[in-house]
């Protein structure tokens, strides 16, 4: 896109981001032309998408619309897909004995939906299934976010009409999106504990005056551009090993700025009367949707030492 | 020429002549032996043209972006032809003097510099200066035969090598504080230059003291204006951190690789490796995003204050796995290959020390960046 038009596509996203959210954002998405968007400058259409969407902690169909095109899916609007469960990137589902046993996860889109696409793991390599949302079983978890809608999601389908499908490819690009997510999530930590910084007077001066909560703050804006930094170079060439790596760092750095945050709000920030918790809780789910960071991190060591090499360098 | 092109010849002919550009000596090498190949493959690369592209004409370069530069510093380290460290020393000095000097001085010394035919070094670090800069109070007075220098630097790296160097010096009283400095270009072999080499625990004696006592400098070689030495450092420090540390990235990324290539199996904790690939990989990407700005003719300003803080961390986490990886070797080993790996480790400890500390990084990154006010 072009500065203007970015500038417009932004600004557009933005006010849709932190006016509402599940069906009426996405409503709102729609009107704002993002799925053409997301055919014509895919990287910016996401970046500026979900970085927003973790800002303004709020939930809409896009993960399941993007990852739906991804896998093929002609009628994307109307289709959620299911996630893998909690800390894993692999398939949901597993072809055995002529059944497709399906146990992952849905967010709020799954309800929104008529259809859903399930993956599975096939002898022959991952396959698909467009299937009535009423075939699958749901149920809603509330757990540490319940403002994502996340629901648990079982089933036995018949295994007879799997297309194959790129699921390692629409799972990177998933990665990407969610990594995006975090770094939004982060970088409004951020700005809260910063602004708290400012604010907040004891000893007779404000507490930003402070160098041991300046250099937290220091360390939370390096964590949020190293991951930001790495998205971006990921959107080069979104290879898995690429998506695995950015979507890990933005796992940690999110996770590390929650902390930083945390401890720079003090007491306010761990009520619910400040909106801390809100991007806390986020931040903890989204690290662990599609690949969680201790474990990304831990494969992409095991692949290092196993081949006794890194994976190509980023080139100039 | 473009980049592309550029990568497709600087390979080509580091291929051709890869037995005249190879080091004569096995691991690390000594000192005398580092500085002796960084002006060899230094001369080879200019007379080839190479080291003469990505700087302007007036300074006897060629012309073209400052990626050509940053892409030939990257794959010299990435095949151990240069110390990086060393072979980054211009990509500071040489802006300051193309920026700063009278033209006719910057047009007869940069190809020197670049050529290999000389080593610069950069006089700014005092025993009573470290990380405040502005109360540095090595002394310029101002006479008819020139200006005369008395006082201290520490720090300089390879004075003992130079022929010339990029000097910061108080010309205004103590008080003036950052508005009484004045840069000047100094001949290391003037009358009354003293330099002692300091030993470090990592076994190079690459850092010196150097000592002024009535040194006499020319008028026509200081640099900008007189008292206004602070604007060409605070210049000068973004190139530290922007080309310099792309070349560092190349330097991590084949010392990694090594690691992971020789470390014996299960001496290495696969978390520990994941988290050292994604910072080192993180940097790059940030590095690489800072040289796009550079070419793009964008100013540098506080920001690469976050590519340094990335790097010395990457750094760290890197040789933290080799104090576990290669433990051995690192604490024992005496062959050139161990005592290469025994100095690099010890060196990195040095990493979020020199070229700013990390609290230092950090006082900018909160001041300037996220605008946190005054810190008292």
């Amino acid at each position: 896109m072009e500065a203007s038009e970015l500038a417009l596509f932004r600004s557009g996203i933005h006010h849709a981001t932190e006016t509402c959210s599940g069906e009426a954002l996405d409503a709102a998405l729609d009107e704002l032309g993002w799925r053409d968007a997301l055919v014509a400058d895919r990287s910016t259409a996401v970046s500026v998408l979900f970085e927003a969407l973790g800002s303004s902690v709020v939930d809409s169909s896009a993960l399941d619309w993007l990852l739906a095109a991804a896998l093929g899916e002609k009628d994307a609007v109307r289709t959620s897909v299911v996630l893998p469960l909690l800390r894993r990137a692999a398939p949901p589902g597993r072809v055995r004995a002529g059944r497709c046993e399906v146990h992952g996860l849905g967010t709020g889109a799954v309800a929104r939906a008529d259809a859903a696409v399930v993956v599975a793991e096939a002898d022959g390599g991952p396959v698909a299934y467009t299937v009535k949302a009423s075939s699958l079983e749901l149920r809603q978890v509330r757990g540490l976010d319940p403002g994502l809608g996340i629901v648990e999601v079982t089933g036995d389908l018949d295994a007879a009409a799997g297309r194959p499908v790129d699921w390692e490819g629409a799972a990177s690009i998933g990665q990407l999106a969610v990594g995006h997510e975090l770094v939004g999530l982060a970088r409004a930590m951020l700005e809260l504990a910063r602004q708290h910084a400012l604010d907040r007077v004891q000893f007779g001066r404000p507490i930003s005056s402070f160098q041991a909560i300046r250099h937290r703050l220091a360390e939370s804006l390096v964590a949020v551009e190293a991951a930001d930094g790495l998205l971006a170079a990921a959107w080069d060439d979104p290879s898995p090993v690429m998506a695995a790596m950015a979507k890990g760092m933005a796992g940690r750095s999110a996770r590390a700025v929650a902390r930083h945050a945390q401890q720079v709000l003090a007491g306010i920030g761990f009520t619910t009367e400040h909106p801390l918790h809100g991007y806390v809780r986020r931040t903890i789910v989204l690290d662990q949707l599609l690949g969680a960071s201790s474990v990304l991190t831990r494969q992409l060591g095991d692949d290092v030492l196993e081949r006794g090499a890194l994976p190509p360098a980023l080139p100039l | 020429m473009e980049l592309d092109a550029f990568k497709v010849a600087v390979d080509a002919w580091l291929d051709e002549h890869e037995h005249e550009l190879a080091s004569d000596y096995e691991g690390g090498g000594t000192l005398d032996q580092q500085v002796a190949q960084l002006r060899k493959v230094m001369g080879m690369a200019y007379a080839a043209g190479f080291m003469r592209m990505g700087w302007p004409e007036r300074a006897g370069g060629l012309g073209g972006s400052n990626l050509l530069r940053a892409y030939l510093g990257e794959v010299l380290t990435a095949r151990d032809l240069v110390e990086a460290g060393f072979y980054s020393l211009p990509e500071v000095l040489a802006p300051t003097m193309i920026d700063y000097a009278p033209e006719t001085l910057a047009a007869e010394m940069v190809p020197k510099l670049l050529s290999g035919e000389e080593i610069w070094c950069q006089g700014f670090s005092e025993p009573g200066t470290g990380s405040n800069l502005g109360s540095l109070a090595c002394r310029a007075t101002h006479t008819d035969a020139g200006w005369r220098i008395n006082g201290q630097k520490v720090w300089t790296s390879l004075a003992q090598y130079a022929q010339r160097c990029v000097l910061l010096t108080r010309t205004g009283t103590l008080e003036s504080a950052h508005r009484g400095i004045t840069a000047m270009f100094i001949d290391m072999d003037s009358p009354g230059i003293t330099v002692r080499p300091i030993e470090t625990m990592h076994g190079a004696e690459e850092f010196c003291e150097v000592f002024y006592d009535d040194v006499v400098v020319p008028l026509d070689r200081v640099l900008g204006e007189v008292d206004g030495g602070w604007s060409i450092a605070m210049d000068l420090l973004p190139y530290e951190r922007s080309t310099a540390l792309w070349h560092r990235a190349s330097y991590l990324h084949r010392r990694l690789e090594q690691l992971v290539s020789a470390a014996p199996a299960g001496t290495l904790d696969p978390t520990g490796v994941g988290e050292a690939t994604q910072l080192l990989w993180a940097f790059r990407a940030r590095s690489r995003a800072t040289q796009r700005r550079l070419a793009a003719g964008e100013t540098l300003g506080s920001e690469t204050s976050i590519d340094k803080v990335l790097v010395a961390t990457a750094e760290q986490a890197i040789f933290e796995l080799v104090g576990e990886g290669l433990g051995p070797e690192v604490a024992t080993g005496d062959d050139p290959v161990s005592a290469r790996w025994r100095a690099e480790f010890l060196y990195s400890r040095a990493a979020t020390i020199y070229g700013g500390s990390a609290e230092i990084q950090r006082n900018i990154i909160a001041r300037r960046l996220l605008a946190l006010g005054d810190d008292r």
